[in-house]
């Protein structure tokens, strides 16, 4: 009987090992099916409304004569898409918007208008994967591994089965490694069963089972280096929790609350108080207060800044862009110090291996800050298009005409 | 004929104690040897000491030859060890645990082999398959006994071997030794059972506090040393 054999057949028979890894499988197969259904439900969510969204415009459309109204009435759905791996990681599509409807309105108070804290650092988020994987499985891995030495102490086995095993080398690597292998095997099984579901290839899935692998040696390590010891069983346990509890949670805390004081953030609520105030302010402001910063940024249209009426929708829009100018300052700060803390929560997680694994996966799922960033500014490009087609046609007074609304821009969704 | 356990001038610490002071002895093949003491006299620290378990403080303990510092693995290789109140796995057969042990050891042992051990310690055929949490102390021990057996080992080392055995069992372990004796295969044991060492031993070394007080062999010609001779030194240091 080989070694490995023997082992395997040893661990068929214990009952507190197969419970533990039971557990593991069933955590990892709830986490990864409840992924599934989280982006499955995203999915449907954004078929949906892109196809009302489509629908609403054709309605819109025939309705209004007046490039002003168009533009004003007239909502464009922006989204998301959710990455084929994000059901793994859910990661900051839990906290950041990934979908708006705007408007050729003021844009920055449309994009922050649901952002009611900064979600940086994402400490422990929904039940996915990546948590099950990063904060979960290294405490089943403690309870496999905590007293393989110790009961075997206190059993009186200990000498035996070293006397014994001396011609063979020590039986605790291969025990440890068999149940380090079958809590890996729980794990990494269903997430690529997800991912082949999902459609996640293999470019994503095998360096999300290195960082699997990688994590669970990093416990394994911890529980080597505590049964070094000769401790009890209760005494390891205790200790070994006590080390998940400031890898997983204190030190994680600790990262944020000191991210959040180094690098101090407006939040989002504060650039939609400030844009509407100087929106609102507008109404009430001589016109030529809201079209010379305007021409500041716009010379090209000059020529058209006469404005007779009380009311006419280029001075309108020109107020509405003048109001996101009035707030670039801070929206850009906002932007730049979401990047900064998310560098230095990055440096930081050094120091939390569950966060840090936690990064790599959000990072493998583009479900990460910098995805967020990244589908931000492409809001602001598509806004930035928006403008540039509506512009010439208010300025210039253009008819509305079937032919023009065709050119106007369209969102499109990024390649997943 | 080199001996096939030896200390010499050993002593040995423990939590800052010294539990063995200056002991020497050596086992010749074939010979049975008891180190017998009441408790905390240093025995099971002996056998310990011969596994590479504990370090001398000073002195050595020599295995068929070799000093066990210099090499712990082929020490343990050339011993079967059966350790006081041996605690086979409970969620496994008499079969099993075997099987699981002499794999560990590299011994690959049929089922025949097995049976043949397990007769020779008068385990009941029917207990064989069931799990071991079901036994009563003496079948236990009785399992664990056929393991060292079972071990192609030239030297036994046993802590505390008829430890829960009823007298019928003891008798029978000791004509087991005896044969295994008579095979060639050298035994240390270590008890606090005056009667049964006298029965089965060649030679007796009575351990005290970590010191050899005594030592008794087996007269030419006589089936066992003398008990009473054993058991006035025993009483003697016992209650010094």
């Amino acid at each position: 009987m080989s070694g490995l054999v023997r082992e395997i057949r040893f661990l068929a028979s214990d009952r507190a090992a197969l419970l533990w890894l039971g557990i593991a499988l069933l955590v990892a197969c709830v986490s990864v099916v409840l992924g599934l259904r989280e982006i499955a439900t995203q999915r449907v969510v954004l078929n949906e409304l892109i196809e009302i969204d489509s629908a609403e415009r054709e309605v819109l459309d025939t309705l209004y004569q007046d490039w002003g109204d168009v533009a004003y009435y007239t909502f464009h759905l922006t989204w998301d898409s959710p990455s084929d791996f994000a059901f793994a990681a859910l990661g900051q599509r839990d906290t950041s918007p990934w979908k708006h409807q705007i408007r050729a309105l003021a844009l920055e108070g449309q994009i922050y208008e649901t952002d009611a804290e900064n979600p940086d650092f994402a400490l422990i988020g929904r039940f996915d994967f990546a948590f099950a994987a990063n904060l979960l499985a290294p405490l089943l891995l403690i309870l496999l591994l905590h007293d393989l030495r110790s009961a075997e102490r206190t059993a009186g086995r200990y000498e035996l089965l070293s006397a014994t095993a001396a011609s063979q080398g020590s039986p605790w690597f291969a025990r440890a490694a068999l149940r380090v292998g079958a809590l890996t095997i729980c794990l990494i099984g269903p997430l690529w069963a997800g991912g082949l579901l999902g459609g996640a290839g293999a470019s994503t899935l095998v360096p999300a089972s290195l960082v699997v692998i990688l994590h669970i040696a990093f416990w394994w390590g911890v529980c080597a280096l505590v049964d070094r010891y000769g401790w009890s069983s209760p005494v390891n346990l205790t200790a070994l929790v006590g080390v998940w509890l400031a890898f997983a949670v204190i030190v994680p805390a600790a990262i944020k609350i000191s991210v959040e004081s180094i690098v101090p953030l407006p939040d989002g609520g504060e650039i939609l108080l400030t844009q509407r105030e100087a929106v609102n302010d507008a109404w009430d402001l001589p016109k030529a207060a809201t079209m010379e910063p305007f021409i500041e940024r716009h010379p090209e249209w000059a020529d058209y800044t006469e404005v007779s009426q009380p009311f006419e929708w280029k001075w309108y829009y020109a107020f509405q862009q003048v109001g996101d100018q009035t707030v670039e300052p801070l929206s850009q700060a906002y932007r730049d110090g979401r990047i900064r803390r998310d560098r230095l929560a990055g440096s930081l997680a050094w120091l939390s291996p569950p966060a840090l694994a936690e990064r790599a996966m959000q990072a493998l799922a583009d479900t990460n800050v910098a995805a967020t960033l990244t589908y931000e500014q492409r809001v602001r490009a598509f806004h930035k298009a928006l403008r540039e087609y509506y512009y010439p046609r208010l300025f210039r007074g253009e008819p509305v005409s079937t032919v023009s609304l065709q050119q106007r821009p369209q969102f499109r969704g990024k390649e997943s | 004929m080199i001996s096939m356990l030896a200390a010499q001038s050993l002593s040995v610490m423990r939590s800052g104690q010294e539990v063995l002071k200056d002991v020497s002895f050596s086992i010749k093949q074939g010979e049975i040897h008891a180190l017998l003491g009441g408790n905390g006299a240093g025995k099971s620290t002996t056998l310990l000491t011969f596994l590479g378990f504990l370090a001398p403080a000073s002195g050595n303990v020599h295995v068929q030859g070799r000093d066990v510092s210099e090499n712990v693995s082929a020490a343990r290789q050339a011993i079967a060890y059966l350790p006081e109140a041996a605690t086979l796995y409970g969620h496994l057969s008499a079969y099993e645990n075997l099987h699981y042990f002499l794999s560990l050891a590299g011994t690959d042992t049929g089922r025949k082999a097995l049976d043949d051990a397990l007769d020779r310690v008068a385990l009941q055929p029917e207990a064989r398959n069931m799990r071991m949490e079901t036994y009563s102390k003496g079948m236990r021990q009785k399992v664990a006994i056929a393991l060292a057996i079972l071990r192609d080992t030239p030297i036994l080392l046993l802590d505390e071997p008829t430890s829960g055995l009823d007298p019928v069992a003891i008798d029978e372990f000791n004509r087991l030794a005896r044969d295994l004796a008579e095979a060639g295969r050298t035994i240390l044991l270590v008890t606090h059972d005056v009667y049964g060492a006298c029965h089965v031993a060649d030679r007796i070394d009575l351990l005290q506090n970590g010191v050899l007080v005594g030592a008794f062999d087996r007269p030419a010609g006589m089936d066992r040393i003398d008990t009473e001779a054993v058991h006035v030194a025993f009483a003697q240091h016992a209650g010094a």
